[in-house]
């Protein structure tokens, strides 16, 4: 573990972004505390500018523009990591099965993993949410469900490629379970790439719940950047500050997410982390 | 023989999904919350008992569910998407007017990502810790993590409202009648904007994809080999490198398609543009679900086409696919 | 004494800091002369490899870089060259052949192009007919048909013979060879060692020819050089060095290397037989597509042999033999499709799943890979008893008995809490044998265990594997490619070729007086067969 982070140190950008990461966490973590009323409340007079009485300003309804960024962090950050919490065990079991066990399972379950990343990602979460209501769940299901497939092929050629390793033979061999096998001697080995995975995914989530609350799919008790971005669109030309200030939230968290996905990438591969970087 | 064979897999394929995702469309309109046919109506809980009775007739709701779903995909396979009840009009008609605008923006973006990206990767991986490397991995880094809508907003303000350079809005000049070269250079100035927008997030991950993808061929065995030739920088470049290297990148450029054509429905939206995205945007905004079903259909054949074109220039250009893959 | 092609002086080539030494190669000094092949011997990590991309200009710097020394050629230091003097050398005046023949053709562009592409380089004419000629010359058959042919297509042997062909099209006054048998079977071998001297003599080339293989030295080299550490310990012409070798290290190698004269062995003719197998037969089908037919191959063919207590039985074969499929088949990993398999008189076969457990343990496998065998996550104690732990026994108890085993293969049983990547591979190889052992089986499956080993590491693994075999009385089953390993540890050798057992009886008769044309042919092309090396 000392030894891990001994490595990711060495990445600087990795640093950074796991700094301003945490910083994003803390803020939104404390937004009650920051801001105990609700963003959706008048706050002052309308179309302020930023730097003045209130920081970054206040929207046409004379809403707190900062107040509504740190809310929406939770919103962000909360759909990020739920999303592909959920992808992430659906794409590890599937992939697990189908490399584990190969011949007609694989098939049948590869066959069903091709569809769904074949199918535009974004138009069907467009699809789901706005069919099943745009509510904080079916965002969270929408991202998870088109987020999954290139989970379960990951870990599916992980598990292939690890199935004819010679020590898990020699695990079969000397008669541990199938169970044993999988969650004993391959997982452990297939996680880094997943954990690396797992961090971007996160950012893609971020960006596609802002895109879905941008076209108006949001949940509608939930404040959130995209929402923030695509309500100020009609005003941009007076007040570019609603909009330019949830973009750099977005811009920042997303970017942090995928600095550290990096240097974990390359704390985890230090073989392959040498290259591109002499 | 081989490539033959793995063409007419992937059509195959292609045929398959198609059909598994009409069954889902079904199955999606039949699992909304409500009644199927104010859901296909558009009216969710709005529309009148008798014009919903009357609905539910005419889509032979009131059958077995396996007839309606027969009903459903002969209507998809003689190109029958449905009614929009709210526009009055045939939902294939109304996705294929918009078709072409639709295209023309994803195509020139994807061509502009494909060229500018895998350039850029080329650039960055031969010069490997210099500040064009650096400028290219930051520069892609960043891009990579900007939404699509908002690099549009930026851009509008910027180079529309602030410099006044290119229009921001729709794919011609409102009010003036235009022909020939006027009238496409007219679309052009006009495409400039959405495209370069569209395009940027996908130059982003081609670059980076390009890049890692040279500096790992580069150590292959064959690559020392050629260098062993005797052969010349540019030639073991173009000829052992890059040729190896860009075929993940086309790979991965056929499984990015769903992204492209799906980011074209937020460029659109911002940009007026008036393609099948925009029309999405216009579909929510009604709660026209038969139409945004429409749309989802349209734009997953677009993408099993462009995978389609993509495997045949994967085929082209590795000969080892007749192996099998 | 000619003057030298090529002088190596005092060549020192520095590791980048942070690597277990600072030297790769540190002051080696040797002479290449024309029409002779120099060897230079060594075991991994001896820098041998290092100096041959040094001679042509191709280490991977600026990690690992020339710091001292120089490289005489033709009146230049080749060390102070810039890369475009280097380009006019390479592939003009030294040609270079590679270990892997898989992976140093470029897998997209045709054989003929990549032949074209050395003569266009350097402005040779000729083209398509040179291409032609070099093809013939390297004797592949078919070369017609070889103009469109892509790496793919090709067999190991063949790829390295298109490798020779690049190396020699411009008649390089050099030719540069790193490791190139090492991948290959030991018939293609032999037809390339072949090929190799023919060309040199024909060209009066001076050969590099760089090998871990003593038998491949007393096929070869005129002369040889012994590297140890990065330095040359021994170096003088072949019969000084293999028959009267002075420095203490080249002795131990030469001991170590395995004689093709097998030992007098005890027969075992009443002894009770442990595994009967009969009619075996396994046959992998590839998926067929409309425009493709399926294809079957017969990776074993009514494999018939049995082993009787305390015996070896040596499964000798080249890849795609089908000997490690015999081997699998019979430790069910995986399932065979014909035949009986009996251990101590049940039919293995008749098993599947859970019901196959109770024999699990009484047949255990050593693999090859020493790195690939044993769990990296897992320490030393948790891979040993993880075979008796899934049969029911506590971890204490299986964790005591671990380190009894670590004793028995020659390891400190405190290195229990370690991971594998603390160990070289002859350590690795050992705690393998230890996890094998742990679930006291009474037949054990080897499969190539010392292939992946230096020679002297080999010899030391042969020797545990012999001591513990003889001191638990087990049988074993021991498939292996290196016939030399097979005279020293087998009682009685079978040999497969295609899928069959071709041959079958014990080893000194075998090897005496073999047989079948293939038998013999494999015997026939052992590098080194008619030297015998001094025990």
């Amino acid at each position: 573990m000392t030894e891990l982070w001994q490595r990711y140190r060495r990445n600087k950008g990795a640093v950074v972004g796991l700094t301003v990461l945490a910083f994003i966490v803390v803020l939104a973590g404390i937004a009650p505390l920051l801001f105990p009323a609700s963003p959706w409340e008048m706050a002052g007079a309308p179309f302020q500018r930023p730097f003045g009485e209130f920081l970054l300003g206040t929207d046409m309804l004379g809403r707190n523009v900062l107040a509504g960024i740190v809310h929406g962090a939770r919103v962000s950050l909360m759909v990020g990591v739920v999303s592909t919490f959920v992808a992430v065990t659906l794409g590890l079991a599937l992939g697990a099965l189908a490399g584990y066990f190969g011949g007609v399972i694989d098939d049948a379950l590869m066959r069903f993993t091709e569809f769904f990343q074949t199918i535009p990602s974004f138009v069907f979460a467009i699809v789901l949410v706005a069919i099943f209501r745009p509510s904080i769940a079916s965002i969270v299901a929408a991202i998870a469900i088109v987020s999954w497939p290139p989970v379960a092929r990951l870990v599916r050629g992980e598990f292939l490629s690890l199935r004819r390793r010679e020590f898990v033979q020699a695990a079969v061999v000397v008669g541990e379970s199938h169970l044993r096998i999988i969650l004993g001697q391959i997982l452990p080995n297939a996680l880094s790439p997943v954990i690396v995975m797992a961090s971007l995914m996160i950012a893609s989530a971020i960006l596609l719940e802002s895109a879905l609350s941008f076209l108006g799919l949001g949940d509608p008790n939930l404040m959130s950047w995209g929402y923030m971005i695509g309500a100020s669109r009609s005003v941009m030309r007076q007040a570019w500050w609603m909009s330019t200030f949830p973009g750099i939230a977005i811009f920042l968290t997303v970017l942090a997410l995928n600095l550290v996905g990096e240097g974990l990438s390359d704390a985890m591969n230090p073989r392959l982390a040498r290259k591109g970087r002499t | 023989m081989g490539r033959l064979d793995f063409v007419a897999r992937r059509l195959l394929k292609s045929v398959a999904i198609l059909l598994a995702i009409v069954v889902m469309n079904f199955l999606l309109i039949r699992l909304a919350p409500g009644d199927p046919a104010s859901v296909i109506a558009g009216e969710a809980g709005a529309a009148d008992e008798k014009f919903i009775s009357q609905l539910r007739e005419q889509f032979g709701l009131d059958k077995p569910l396996t007839t309606q779903l027969a009903i459903y995909v002969g209507g998809v396979v003689r190109f029958d998407l449905g009614w929009s009840y709210r526009n009055q009009r045939s939902v294939a008609d109304m996705v294929g007017e918009r078709l072409p605008a639709t295209l023309l923006l994803t195509v020139t973006a994807f061509m502009l990502a494909l060229g500018v990206g895998v350039g850029l990767g080329v650039l960055a991986a031969t010069r490997v810790g210099t500040w064009a490397d650096s400028l290219v991995t930051v520069a892609a880094l960043g891009f990579y993590a900007t939404p699509l809508f908002w690099v549009g907003l930026m851009a509008i303000l910027l180079f529309s409202v602030n410099l006044g350079w290119v229009p921001a809005f729709g794919m011609q000049t409102l009010g003036v009648q235009m022909t020939g070269a006027a009238r496409v250079l007219d679309v052009a100035h006009h495409l400039i904007l959405p495209a370069l927008t569209l395009a940027v997030f996908f130059v982003a991950i081609y670059a980076r994809l390009t890049r890692a993808s040279m500096l790992e061929v580069q150590d292959m065995d064959f690559v020392r080999t050629a260098r062993a030739k005797g052969l010349a920088p540019a030639r073991i470049l173009r000829a052992h490198t890059l040729r190896n290297a860009i075929l993940p990148v086309i790979t991965f450029a056929g499984i990015q398609a769903g992204q492209l054509v799906g980011g074209s429905i937020v460029i659109e939206t911002v940009f007026a543009w008036p393609g099948i995205g925009r029309l999405a945007f216009e579909a929510l905004l009604q709660r026209d679900y038969n139409l945004l079903l429409g749309v989802f259909f349209l734009t997953s054949v677009m993408v099993i086409a462009f995978n389609l074109v993509t495997d045949l220039v994967y085929s082209l250009v590795d000969p080892r696919i007749e192996v099998g893959s | 004494m000619t003057e030298a092609l090529l002088s190596v002086r005092g060549l020192t080539i520095d590791l980048p800091p942070g690597s277990d030494r600072p030297h790769a190669v540190e002051d080696i000094s040797f002479d290449l002369f024309e029409n002779e092949i120099l060897c230079l011997v060594g075991e991994s990590g001896s820098g041998k490899s290092l100096t041959a991309a040094a001679v042509m200009g191709l280490l991977p710097q600026p990690s690992v870089r020339p710091s001292a020394g120089q490289l005489l050629f033709e009146g230049r230091n080749l060390l102070e060259l810039d890369e475009d003097e280097w380009r006019t050398l390479r592939g003009r005046r030294f040609g270079m052949i590679f270990q892997e023949p898989m992976t140093a053709l470029n897998p997209v562009m045709r054989v003929s192009n990549q032949i074209l592409e050395v003569l266009e380089a350097h402005g040779e004419p000729g083209g398509p007919e040179r291409v032609m000629e070099l093809l013939n010359a390297v004797n592949l058959p078919d070369p017609e048909h070889l103009k469109s042919a892509y790496p793919h297509h090709l067999s190991g042997g063949q790829r390295q013979r298109v490798m020779i062909a690049i190396a020699l099209a411009l008649r390089p006054t050099i030719l540069i060879a790193d490791e190139p048998t090492t991948a290959l079977d030991v018939t293609t071998q032999a037809q390339i060692l072949a090929l190799i001297r023919q060309l040199q003599s024909e060209r009066q080339m001076g050969v590099l020819f760089i090998t871990h293989d003593f038998g491949v030295v007393a096929e070869i080299a005129d002369r040889v050089a012994v590297m140890q550490h990065g330095r040359i310990v021994e170096l003088g012409t072949k019969d000084q060095v293999l028959e009267h070798p002075r420095h203490d290290y080249t002795q131990r190698l030469i001991r170590a290397v395995p004689t093709l004269d097998p030992p007098e062995r005890r027969p075992l003719d009443r002894v009770q037989t442990v595994l009967s197998v009969k009619g075996l037969g396994k046959t992998y089908r590839t998926q067929g597509g409309l425009f493709r037919p399926r294809r079957v191959v017969a990776a074993a063919k009514n494999v018939t042999l049995s082993i009787r207590k305390g015996e070896t039985l040596g499964l000798v074969g080249e890849s795609g033999s089908g000997k490690t499929t015999v081997g699998r088949c019979i430790i069910r990993l995986i399932d065979s499709d014909a035949g009986r398999i009996d251990f101590h008189g049940v039919d293995l076969n008749a098993f599947r799943g859970r019901a196959l457990r109770p024999y699990r343990k009484r047949v255990q496998m050593i693999f090859q890979d020493p790195f690939g065998s044993l769990n990296p996550r897992h320490r030393v104690g948790e891979i040993i008893s993880a075979g008796p732990i899934a049969f029911g026994t506590s971890k204490t108890e299986a964790m005591k008995r671990a380190q009894e085993l670590l004793q028995l293969v020659g390891l400190d049983p405190t290195v229990v809490d370690r991971y594998p990547h603390e160990f070289s591979g002859g350590q690795r190889q050992r705690i393998g044998i230890a996890r094998a052992l742990a679930l006291q089986p009474d037949l054990l499956i080897a499969d190539e265990p010392v292939s992946a080993l230096d020679v002297s590491v080999q010899a030391q693994v042969l020797d545990l594997l012999a001591d513990i075999k003889r001191r638990l009385n087990l049988s074993m089953l021991f498939i292996t490619h290196d016939l030399r390993v097979a005279a020293q540890v087998c009682d009685r050798v079978a040999v497969m070729y295609q899928g069959e057992i071709v041959e079958q009886g014990s080893t000194g008769e075998l090897f005496r007086h073999p047989t079948h044309p293939y038998t013999r042919a494999l015997l026939d092309s052992i590098p080194g067969r008619h030297w015998r090396a001094r025990a």
